[in-house]
């Protein structure tokens, strides 16, 4: 059992009539590895995450956690699986501590000890009741109860919502902590910057549909560079085509403006051929490269 | 006012309404219906003793239609009126508060005033509308029956309804405006309105306290018979200035006071509880939220409404006896020699002897509300883990979801017995001390088939919730099972044609066989128990096959 990985989603479809929420998606998740999960709003992140739950079934395909069926052994799942859903509901009239005592209490053996120490690093108050917090101190004792009982897989669906740049670092700190132990955080977030600091790899997921798995180290190197020409006359942009590592040249006037990756010189030997006046460059972040596989792209370029 | 805030508060509720006017259409027909084949009731009626009509609030003079159109005024029609507009009342300003959206009605450039206005307007159109709606199908129903109440005032009886309830709603209305604070408009409204129910009724009975009703507005529903003599004016313009004057005290408070986000608001528990000398007792009566094991939070979750209503039938069965002595003069024993239709027709209830009594009084209405109140909330409850979506939380623990549902059905099962035993218990000491001499095994008789009654209604929410999910339509069916089946065993029970219709009702097999009586009902309850597991078990399967919400 302790080859199988962190996480299994085979060939996942959910529908609600009509509707695809999820389209045939599959993933391998490795013990030891923060995942990035990332989608807009509405792309079937959260529906993956409750399927890999059992709180909702899928209509095809099926989901492992540690080798485990989501199915037949949620239980045991959920004993090694700690798990922070999408906008947290938790029960008003009862205190943070109380409701980190109910829990702790349905999965038995948690070390309150564990509690203190996650409740000082988050600077949570665990006195007051729940239904008195900001949405930064109830997304505090999300955090707690995903982390208390030091779980092999944690599941985190938009983590950081409402917490300040304080405790985002405490909590980056945490699963990093937590990864070195060699357990597995899974974590699921519409915005890359979230991801970006602390992910291994990164999914795409759009309209229920895998756009694409990348390493972040990858990803990085991936990321474009803009270069912008001044030629003395107006050049073509199609003079750039086929070009080795130039991509999307556009002209307007005396101005071409493209975008590479890799070595320059193929590109700056064209501008040099068509007497380049001057150049300047701008590197292309990651939060653009994110945009591209945000937007609609044709049919095609969709490939799991 | 503002045009869309009205629009919208209207629709919203519109559909709550509808339901409501439908099924008390639904009841006034069948009731007349049944009624309609019951021969040679209009004579019984005039042989009755003055005392005896009083004490049913029937109109002698209008048969069999007059008692079945007070039974809808006076009774069902005033708690279906009455329950709506204090839930619409308190939730009008206070649950916009309640539910966070009063942060974006509050950013738009218009008065608070205006606000208030269009809320109120909106909510005088709906119960203003409801009431009319379901006087107009009462006349549709008794037209489709062709019974004759061409003698009848419905548009008189309309009035004071109308204006009676609209003290209640605009009650709770206005406190909620005032304090921001729903539970406490909807609670202390409904308090009152059950407390002016049984003043009205039970006041009256004891010898010189005849005109003590006057005091509650339930009293003005019928106090003048609007429904023979038309409209009492003096009653209705008193009872308006009543309820103008709330709203406009309503209004002005919500002006001057801080606007609540979210359910943040502290109850009267929690600062009682603030002060040590009190947190004690106020545990033990709320719970303290016990957070040991799924049951307990499940039990604790549900205590302080059960124990309130359980300690109310308690004190409710005691206070039956004195009261019982105090009248037993007035009514004589004229009802031996009724015929069983027409003793059916006035809910079987023979107030001449102590079973009886306790069976009209508590079993029959009151016993089965308060069981209502607690177990389709208890049934309720595995659904309202989904809405408020703290389900996502539990199941990240390992729990299995069968645990989860048998521990709302633990906790159902726990408070239905609480109520049951609190409920012998009651009529035992009023019985004992009293000197009313009823037989103790006949007590617990009753009580075990009023609790297999009040399980059944709970079980009906249950396997609602747990194979919907929707805790607003498991409230539904709970209360529709509870209503329906009173209705039903009620108005459809007392034709001997129709027997048969009336054994679908559970109201017929936790009743029928007079327990005070006779005692056990072993086929009944049997029936009762079976339907319940029934119940339970279609929604535990079904809590663990579909999807979850939230």
């Amino acid at each position: 059992m302790t080859e199988s990985p962190a996480i299994e989603v085979d060939h996942l479809t959910k529908k609600y009539g009509n509707f695809t929420a999820v389209d045939d998606l599959s993933l391998t998740i490795e013990r030891g590895e923060i995942f990035g999960f990332l989608g807009p709003n509405g792309a079937g992140k959260s529906t993956t995450i409750r399927s890999i739950l059992d709180l909702i079934r899928p209509t095809l395909g099926s989901c492992r956690v540690l080798g485990l069926d989501s199915r037949t052994d949620a239980v045991e799942i959920r004993r090694h699986l700690g798990f922070l859903p999408a906008d947290l509901a938790l029960y008003p009239n009862l205190t943070g501590r109380r409701t980190i005592e109910y829990l702790a209490n349905l999965r038995g053996g948690v070390d309150m000890t564990r509690v203190d120490e996650l409740a000082e690093r988050f600077d949570a108050d665990l006195d007051r009741k729940v239904g008195e917090y900001s949405s930064g101190n109830r997304q505090k004792v999300g955090l707690i109860l995903a982390f208390m009982h030091r779980p092999q897989v944690v599941i985190l669906d938009e983590p950081i919502t409402g917490l300040d740049p304080l405790v985002q670092l405490a909590f980056h700190t945490l699963m990093k902590e937590h990864v070195a132990e060699g357990n597995t955080v899974f974590l699921s977030s519409h915005t890359l910057s979230e991801v970006e600091r602390v992910a291994d790899r990164v999914a795409f997921i759009r309209r229920g549909k895998l756009i694409a798995v990348e390493r972040m180290s990858e990803l990085q190197e991936k990321s474009l560079r803009r270069v912008t020409l001044e030629f003395p006359q107006p050049v073509a942009a199609s003079a750039f085509d086929g070009v080795e590592g130039v991509h999307d040249a556009t002209s307007e006037g005396t101005q071409v403006t493209a975008r590479y990756e890799g070595a320059m010189a193929p590109l700056l030997a064209v501008a040099t051929a068509n007497g380049v006046l001057s150049l300047t460059t701008a590197s292309v972040d990651l939060d653009e490269l994110f945009l591209e596989y945000y937007r609609e792209s044709p049919a095609g370029n969709e490939a799991a | 006012m503002l045009r869309s805030v009205y629009l919208k508060s209207v629709r919203d509720r519109l559909l709550g309404v509808g339901v409501g006017v439908v099924a008390l259409f639904l009841t006034a027909w069948m009731g007349l219906w049944a009624y309609s084949g019951v021969d040679g009731a209009d004579t019984y009626f005039a042989s009755l003793p003055d005392a005896y009509v009083d004490l049913l609030g029937i109109t002698r003079e209008s048969g069999t239609a007059g008692l079945m159109m007070s039974m809808m005024f006076g009774f069902m029609g005033a708690f279906v009126l009455g329950g709506l507009g204090i839930s619409m009342g308190a939730a009008a300003i206070a649950g916009e508060e309640h539910e966070g959206t009063m942060n974006v009605l509050a950013t738009i450039p218009r008065s608070r005033a205006r606000l208030h206005a269009s809320k109120a307007a909106a909510y005088l159109t709906l119960l203003i509308g409801g009431s009319a709606a379901a006087s107009a199908s009462y006349w549709l129903a008794a037209q489709l029956v062709g019974s004759d109440i061409s003698t009848l005032n419905l548009a008189a009886a309309t009035v004071h309804l109308t204006t009676v309830m609209l003290v209640y709603g605009i009650m709770a209305f206005a406190i909620g405006a005032a304090t921001g604070n729903r539970a406490r408009a909807s609670g202390i409204a409904t308090g009152l309105l059950i407390i002016s129910f049984l003043g009205a009724g039970l006041l009256p009975m004891i010898d010189g306290w005849e005109d003590a009703g006057k005091i509650f507005p339930w009293y003005y529903i019928d106090g003048a018979s609007p429904l023979v003599n038309g409209v009492d004016w003096a009653q209705i313009g008193v009872l308006t200035a009543v309820w103008v004057v709330l709203l406009v005290a309503g209004g002005l408070a919500l002006s001057r006071r801080d606007l609540l986000a979210g359910a943040a608001s502290r109850s009267l528990a929690d600062r009682l509880r603030d002060n040590p000398k009190y947190a004690a007792y106020v545990d033990k009566v709320r719970g303290s939220g016990s957070t040991k094991s799924l049951a307990a939070k499940a039990l604790s979750d549900k205590q302080g409404v059960a124990l309130l209503a359980a300690y109310g039938l308690f004190v409710l069965a005691i206070f039956m006896a004195p009261m019982f002595n105090a009248l037993a003069d007035n009514i004589g024993t004229v009802v031996d020699s009724m015929p069983d239709a027409v003793l059916a027709m006035v809910g079987f209830a023979d107030y001449s002897t102590p079973t009886g009594w306790y069976h009209g009084e508590m079993l029959s209405i009151t016993g089965p509300a308060v069981f209502a109140i607690v177990t389709v909330g208890a049934g309720v409850a595995l659904a309202t883990e989904e809405k408020r979506r703290t389900i996502g939380v539990i199941l990240g623990a390992p729990v299995s979801r069968g645990s989860v549902a048998g521990a709302k059905l633990t906790a159902l099962v726990e408070l239905t017995a609480l109520c049951g035993i609190l409920l012998f218990g009651g009529i035992w000491l009023g019985s004992t001390f009293f000197g009313l001499g009823m037989d103790v095994s006949n007590i617990a008789a009753a009580a075990t088939q009023l609790a297999a009654l009040g399980l059944l209604f709970g079980a009906a929410a249950f396997a609602t919730a747990g194979l919907s999910g929707r805790s607003s339509t498991a409230a539904w069916v709970g209360t529709g099972v509870a209503v329906g089946g009173w209705a039903i065993n009620t108005f459809v029970g007392v034709n001997p044609d129709l027997e048969w219709f009336a054994k679908l009702s559970p109201f017929h097999w936790a009743l029928g066989n007079y327990p005070l009586d006779n005692g056990i009902n072993w086929t009944g309850l049997a029936v009762l128990l079976a339907a319940s597991a029934v119940l339970a078990i279609l929604g535990w399967l079904g809590y663990q096959r579909r999807d979850l919400r939230g």
